[in-house]
């Protein structure tokens, strides 16, 4: 699995490739919570850009439910970008589709932020 | 006499959850020679790597001298899966229900869930310490 990070202003995208399955999340999981540690208590935006991701498991999801619990805490906001059917059929199916903010383009990501 | 077809494939692996990828081809494989929709490809391959991850990490404690085993028995009509780890087992009535608004937002336990709803039978057995999983070709539901 890759994930490749980049910011736009004050918006952190990750853009991920490969399956978030099993121990393949705990580097998302790092990546993430590094960028809420370096952020120090400041509201973090970040867009999850999942265009490349055909599977997710159980572990992806408590991965980005994780993040959103976290990222909440200080008045920020994830939101998921680009997902293909299956993982929306994930989403769905463990009823998280009313917590996610979910975007078909990186610029409608990014203006919901502002 | 219409004698049903029936393939039993045996896989016995060390509890390391690296091994889960290894766990993921085989299914692959074995639901793309079935002849499964893509849709329910994906649904059984998720539910086996749940599974799998529940024998390895929580059942058997990701300890590498003990093994899980996978037992998939293919047949004109449907796959039936069997894991089995050498946990303590679980009470399933113990597992909380990740849907509940109190658990939507935990980072775990959603395992059982996603299995159950994945496949069109889940029965645990010897204390959860056996997990039978049966995927029809054609839904009971239709």
């Amino acid at each position: 699995m890759q994930i490749n990070l980049r910011h736009k202003g004050s918006v952190t995208i990750l853009d991920i490739e490969g399956n978030l399955v099993g121990p393949n999340t705990i580097a998302l999981k790092n990546i993430i919570d590094n960028q809420i540690q370096e952020a120090n208590g400041e509201p973090v935006f970040m867009i999850l850009n999942l265009e490349r991701v055909q599977m997710m498991d159980s572990s992806g999801l408590g991965v980005i439910v994780a993040a959103y619990a976290s990222i909440r805490r200080n008045n920020g906001r994830v939101v998921l970008l680009n997902i293909g059917g299956n993982i929306r059929s994930l989403i769905v199916m463990a009823k998280l589709v009313t917590i996610f903010d979910r975007y078909d383009t990186e610029a409608e990501a990014i203006a919901s932020f502002f | 006499m219409g004698e049903k077809t029936q393939l039993r494939i045996f896989l016995s692996l060390p509890s390391t959850m690296q091994l889960i990828y290894l766990l993921d081809t085989v299914i692959s494989d074995i639901l793309r020679e079935m002849n499964f929709d893509e849709e329910t490809q994906e649904h059984v391959n998720l539910a086996v790597i749940e599974a799998g991850t529940n024998a390895i990490k929580h059942g058997n404690k990701e300890d590498t001298n003990k093994t899980a085993t996978f037992e998939f028995l293919i047949e004109d009509d449907k796959l039936t899966i069997v894991v089995t780890d050498e946990g303590s087992g679980f009470q399933r009535e113990d597992v909380a229900n990740p849907l509940e608004p109190e658990n939507l937002l935990k980072s775990s336990g959603r395992g059982l869930f996603l299995m159950e709803a994945c496949m069109d039978e889940v029965i645990y057995e010897a204390e959860g310490t056996i997990v039978k999983m049966v995927k029809y070709k054609q839904s009971p539901n239709l």
